[in-house]
């Protein structure tokens, strides 16, 4: 009796133990293979981001970046060499080409889930970038190319950075830091580094955000002070650095004589001058499939008691707007 | 292998191209199809002077200001409600004749054929009792519910409601349209459910079906009344009974209403972060509504589609209901033994054992939780209606079964709160194709009661009210 139990445990722990693809140690394997695949893609965006910046990675900043002990490390970058991801000259440490291709995929990969984080499934932009880290790792080359067609390929990131294309180039950021800006004419933000994540919460919570149009109204040693015509930023030189600019283009022009819809008077007609770059996917879709295109008519007919949202005739029907979305649409008084 | 390489090549230069189009395009070509349908329109269609929508604005004026919206829109869900409620009455007293005669006859034939008792029970006191029962309860609300509503939608007077409540859900991190759905719930869960439709954003969506629960049903009213007219009102003048009672279902619906606010604050800031979407709503034109097309979609859409599923869940559950009461253990029978088993839980929760009893095997259609009820305190072999007069009622329940006024709130609490019933789960998984979501409306729900009411209890307990 005793031993008829005890055999069929141990029969059912040994199943429980083997069987493929559910069994504990079937599972365990799946678990460490997509674990070593993270590492190695990690290790290799870091390899591409100071390639970038013209200095090169070493075990030890490998290290630090994934934040694993320098023999893991060493491992690690023998591991790749093998694979023949990258080539060690002296301690310094360089990407091959089947290397760079690799890093330029799950890079792809981010981007791409970032964009689709914040406009189809409306995400905060803070949390966005959290998201995408744990979900890169995971897209084939196949189902990445299906993601980019479905997202009617984007070329740039919700932070401005560009998505590498299928072929695996990277378009070049035309900004620069707004610290090496030197004019006092406006300029418009490209791109908000997201790292390190402390000065990103920063500039998120100063107000600032992508495609705003700012103006530099004083530097000293202490303090960044900026200004989009209504509200002040105040941000540390460390942070602004973090903020980058571009000239502005010939169309932002139009906008600067324009106001967002949700300050167009009850009594005062409007002409769409454009939608804001920051609406994209989803809600642009919208706004564009209710026939909100520049040149058309606007104005507000019926307000709700709270104030929000409030309606517009527009092309002969009634829409109701909430606040924030009305803030998002460019019109001229007419 | 020419034809691959050329292919190739396409697509390397669409490709290329691509790259070199500016990240408007997309607006430019919306602009040019509005721009080319603007140019057909104007050639082929005539309007008057700009003026036609002045009697449109007048009344949109009226119906959304803040001292007449209101109340208009809150007189209107009443009068719909009550005119549910008391004619729906009258009619299924007339259907229950029938169809419960039919039963009687068909009881009668099996009997004079010499059937053995237990066929005989099982097929018309288990089968077709439940389903005559759920027919019967469930089909007059709904046919005058639905047209009501049906009515409201195709005049255009829904989607002002939905714009004078958008704040409220905007604050919650919910849509506006959600205030239709919730009163589309207030005919059929299910019917709520798959009204969610309305509401593009996936986001929005599914907080609108999670929560649409919290709104009491059609099934749920008699329970709520016959609580609310046995309970509270009768320790009020008899000549204010029935207005005692409709405020206070009037006020158990409000805290649903609390709930679903609650709860769809609280999905919005865990499970389902994310900003709120695009909120766009049309307020169209009003029009005269089209008799046919309301007969239509209030009929063979929503009444027919709802009644049919309810059917389905109707007849098992009557089947195990008459098993229950039929297989006896002792002297007593499996649904009185089960009741007691269940019976210090229920007391947990200021209920007893006998009401969960009659919620799990009522899980199909709330509507036969009273009757199941009134079985085992009854100690009948069937479900039936109970005694007729309110007095007789509160004598079986108080000084026959040991409730107490904690009793009665608290089974006020749990028939809004609890889980939906079979049809809306169904309903639940068919909308959103996923076994999670469907298991979250019923743990939450579920989870939301279990707490209230232990809550409750425990505090009446503490303060020696019960």
């Amino acid at each position: 009796m005793n031993f008829t139990y005890w055999s069929v445990v141990i029969a059912v722990l040994i199943i429980a133990t083997f069987l493929p693809r559910v069994g504990l140690i079937a599972v365990y394997k799946t678990y460490r293979t997509a674990k070593d695949r993270e590492q190695v893609e990690d290790a290799l965006k870091h390899l591409l981001d100071r390639e970038q910046q013209g200095r090169h990675a070493s075990p030890v900043s490998i290290a630090g970046t994934l934040d694993i002990p320098l023999g893991k490390a060493t491992q690690l970058i023998e591991n790749m060499e093998t694979q023949e991801l990258l080539e060690t000259r002296g301690n310094e440490l360089h990407l091959t080409s089947k290397g760079e291709r690799w890093a330029l995929h799950v890079i792809r990969a981010h981007r791409l889930w970032e964009r689709f984080l914040a406009d189809e499934a409306r995400m905060p932009l803070e949390q966005v970038h959290n998201e995408a880290q744990r979900r890169e790792h995971s897209l084939t080359e196949l189902e990445l190319n299906d993601l980019d067609a479905a997202l009617g390929h984007p070329t740039r990131d919700p932070h401005g950075d560009p998505i590498p294309t299928r072929e695996g180039t990277l378009p070049k950021v035309e900004g620069m830091p707004i610290t090496a800006w030197q004019t006092d004419r406006p300029v418009r933000i490209v791109h908000l580094e997201d790292e390190p994540a402390l000065a990103y919460e920063q500039i998120l919570a100063a107000g600032l955000r992508l495609g705003q149009v700012i103006r530099i109204l004083e530097k000293t040693q202490n303090r960044y002070l900026l200004s989009d015509g209504e509200t002040e930023y105040k941000l540390a030189p460390a942070v602004a650095a973090n903020v980058h600019v571009a000239a502005l283009p010939e169309s932002e022009m139009l906008k600067r004589e324009a106001i967002p819809l949700v300050e167009l008077a009850h009594d005062q007609r409007g002409e769409i001058v454009m939608l804001d770059d920051a609406v994209q996917g989803f809600t642009r879709r919208r706004f564009l499939d209710l026939g909100l295109t520049p040149g058309t008519v606007i104005y507000p007919e019926l307000q709700n008691f709270f104030g929000d949202p409030r309606a517009y005739r527009i092309r002969g029907t009634l829409i109701a707007l909430r606040k924030d979305q009305a803030a998002q649409i460019w019109v001229k008084s007419i | 292998m020419s034809a691959e390489l050329q292919s190739k090549d396409i697509l390397a230069k669409a490709e290329a191209l691509r790259n070199s189009l500016s990240s408007g395009f997309r607006d430019e070509i919306v602009k040019s199809l509005y721009t080319e349908a603007e140019h057909i329109a104007k050639r082929a269609v005539k309007t008057a002077a700009e003026k036609r929508y002045d009697l449109d604005q007048k009344i949109d004026r009226l119906v959304t200001s803040p001292w007449t919206g209101l109340p208009i829109m809150l007189l209107l869900l009443t009068v719909i409600i009550w005119l549910t409620v008391s004619g729906a009455n009258v009619v299924s007293g007339w259907i229950a004749v029938v169809l419960f005669g039919i039963g009687d006859y068909g009881r009668a034939l099996f009997n004079q054929i010499g059937m053995p008792w237990w066929i005989t029970g099982f097929i018309w006191d288990g089968v077709y009792l439940g389903l005559a029962w759920v027919v019967s309860v469930m089909l007059p609300p709904m046919m005058i519910f639905f047209p009501a509503f049906t009515f409201m939608e195709d005049l255009g007077y829904l989607p002002r409601v939905a714009f004078n409540l958008d704040w409220l859900f905007k604050k919650s991190g919910a849509h506006g349209k959600q205030s239709l759905t919730m009163a589309m719930g207030f005919g059929c869960n299910a019917a709520g459910v798959i009204a969610t439709r309305v509401i593009d954003s996936p986001r929005e969506r599914l907080i609108a079906i999670l929560t649409n629960n919290f709104v009491p049903c059609n099934g749920r009213f008699p329970t709520l009344i016959m609580l609310a007219t046995v309970f509270v009102a009768a320790a009020f003048p008899p000549a204010l009974t029935s207005f005692i009672a409709a405020g206070t279902v009037v006020g158990v619906v409000l805290i649903g209403v609390f709930f679903t606010f609650l709860a769809s604050w609280i999905l919005s800031k865990t499970l389902l972060k994310g900003e709120a979407s695009a909120f766009t709503l049309e307020l169209p034109p009003y029009r005269r509504p089209n008799v046919s097309r309301i007969l239509y979609t209030s009929i063979i859409d929503r009444t027919i589609f709802v009644l049919w599923r309810a059917m389905q869940t109707a007849a098992p559950a009557g089947a195990i209901i008459w098993i229950m009461a039929n297989v006896s253990i002792g002297d007593s029978n499996l649904a009185r033994a089960t009741a007691d088993w269940l019976n210090p839980f229920g007391l947990l929760l200021g209920l007893d054992g006998v009401i969960l009893l009659a919620y799990i095997i009522a899980i199909p259609a709330n509507e036969i939780v009273v009757p199941t009820m009134m079985m085992v305190y009854m100690g009948a072999g069937m479900m039936i209606n109970g005694p007729t007069s309110n007095n007789e009622i509160f004598d079986l329940l108080v000084n026959g079964n040991g409730w107490t006024m904690l009793t009665a709130v608290n089974l006020m609490l749990f028939a809004l709160l609890h889980n939906p019933c079979a049809t809306t789960i169904m309903t639940i998984y068919k909308e959103t194709k996923s076994y999670k979501w469907a298991t979250l409306s019923v743990v939450m729900t579920l989870g939301t009661a279990f707490v209230v009411t232990f809550l409750t209890a425990s505090f009446a307990r503490l303060m020696g009210w019960a």
